[in-house]
């Protein structure tokens, strides 16, 4: 079942890549980035949307079924905000001339990985597995107060970031559309596939340890 | 209520008498501020750099680290023989403890804040153009986000072996937000023209001084009430 959806969010990504590419540029042609950059956003704040979930989940039911799923959502939360930050490096870099510079996207987009990061290394930090879902979820909880103004951010202020980005065309809405559907269902399949091992894991531990 | 008072206050005491006799805090809060505005201030002679804004930076930066390390002593002295159990075992609750370890490390940041700010005011020429009474504002807003979320992760960092590099990836982490206004208000209190800071996204995401202000006070709200509420978590099994 699983194995089918991977495979098609990988044949979605392949596809909507094509089609992004073939309906003509936005711009120039380091605004293509667009088609990965804003999908990989979206999917990074929803994964820390997620967490704040589990972690209420986990503080209000105690279930470690919620700890493993917060772990799934920081861990592919984390990649897509790498990826959010390099894409928008390298747009910076063809645009401004310089990679990295304080714009308020920027500087929002920057918390966000930093809190990911910060979360994972908690998570490493602490060894019996029920004090660190309990202390993950607190800090799951104290650095979601954090996320709104990220997003919110990203929609009021100015600044040289670019915002909604105007397409010229349908075909290239379409493949806006199809992008972020297939990096959010390869996101959503990836923290599925991470929720599974995490469980299986922690069942043979203690399957060895008791 | 009156049990909550008296909690927080008998802790509170504690602490203080406990940090008066044995000294071991304080004075290397101060020392290591000292040593941090001192590196600053030779770095900052170089080229063409804005001597105030440098200072402000300094401030901050002296602020974060010396808060690290009044936090990391505030429950590792707990630790010790199990004080901590002790402590959620007295008919108080979990909340009160929460509130006085933040009171301690207020004050012992507010001692530091008045040691080392006309330090820098000295070091970096600072010209006080926004007043002294913004001055206080900033630094009291300030000094209420670092400690409400420094003491909160303090109690957390101690199941952990590795307490005080955890503790201020944490913090740094989770203040960078606030860092944002919290800068922009002490640039605008030392007489920093907004226009000249044009490119660094401070004015598109605070505006002005009476927004920077507001955002700092909503983070201080926010922060000490879900810290206080969650507080229990962190600390009971």
């Amino acid at each position: 079942m699983r194995r089918y959806f991977l495979c098609l969010s990988l044949i979605l990504l392949v596809g909507a890549a094509w089609l992004a590419l073939s309906v003509g540029q936005v711009d120039e042609v380091v605004r293509n980035i667009v088609y990965f950059h804003v999908p990989s956003s979206i999917s990074a704040l929803s994964c820390f949307t997620l967490i704040l979930i589990c972690s209420i989940g986990f503080l209000a039911s105690k279930k470690s079924a919620w700890d493993y799923l917060a772990t799934a959502a920081a861990e592919v939360g984390l990649v897509c905000a790498t990826i959010l930050n390099i894409t928008g490096m390298i747009f910076s870099h063809q645009q401004w001339g310089v990679w990295w510079t304080p714009e308020p996207k920027l500087i929002t987009s920057a918390i966000l990985w930093f809190l990911y990061v910060a979360y994972l290394i908690l998570r490493s930090g602490i060894a019996t597995a029920r004090r660190r879902g309990q202390l993950c979820a607190v800090f799951g909880i104290i650095a979601f107060i954090d996320v709104p103004l990220v997003f919110i951010s990203a929609r009021v202020t100015r600044g040289n970031h670019p915002g909604n980005v105007g397409f010229a065309s349908g075909g290239q809405w379409a493949a806006f559309g199809l992008n972020i559907l297939a990096v959010a269902l390869l996101s959503a399949m990836l923290i599925w596939l991470r929720y599974d091992i995490l469980k299986g894991k922690s069942q043979m531990e203690q399957q060895l340890f008791s | 209520m009156n049990s909550l008072y008296h909690g927080i206050k008998a802790i509170f005491v504690k602490d203080l008498v406990l940090e008066l006799r044995a000294k071991e805090v304080l004075p290397s809060m101060v020392v290591l501020g000292m040593l941090i505005v001192l590196v600053l201030r030779l770095v900052s002679q170089v080229g063409d750099l804005n001597l105030g804004a440098m200072g402000v930076g300094a401030l901050w930066i002296a602020f974060l680290f010396a808060a690290l390390l009044a936090q990391e002593r505030s429950f590792a002295a707990e630790q010790h023989q199990d004080c901590i159990n002790g402590l959620l075992l007295a008919p108080i609750d979990a909340g009160a403890i929460y509130l006085a370890k933040l009171l301690v490390n207020i004050v012992m940041l507010g001692i530091f804040e008045v040691i080392i700010v006309p330090l820098v005011i000295l070091a970096f020429d600072l010209n006080l153009a926004g007043g002294f009474g913004r001055l206080i504002l900033v630094l009291l807003l300030g000094n209420l986000a670092i400690s409400s979320v420094g003491t909160l992760f303090s109690a957390m960092v101690q199941v952990s072996r590795v307490r005080g590099s955890l503790l201020s990836i944490l913090v740094f982490a989770i203040l960078l937000p606030m860092m944002v206004p919290a800068t922009f208000a002490l640039l605008i209190t030392f007489g920093i023209n907004p226009d000249d800071m044009a490119g660094t996204g401070m004015v598109a995401l605070t505006g002005n001084f009476r927004t920077a202000v507001g955002f700092l006070v909503a983070f201080d709200a926010i922060f000490i009430t879900a810290s206080w509420l969650l507080f229990g978590f962190v600390v009971q099994e």
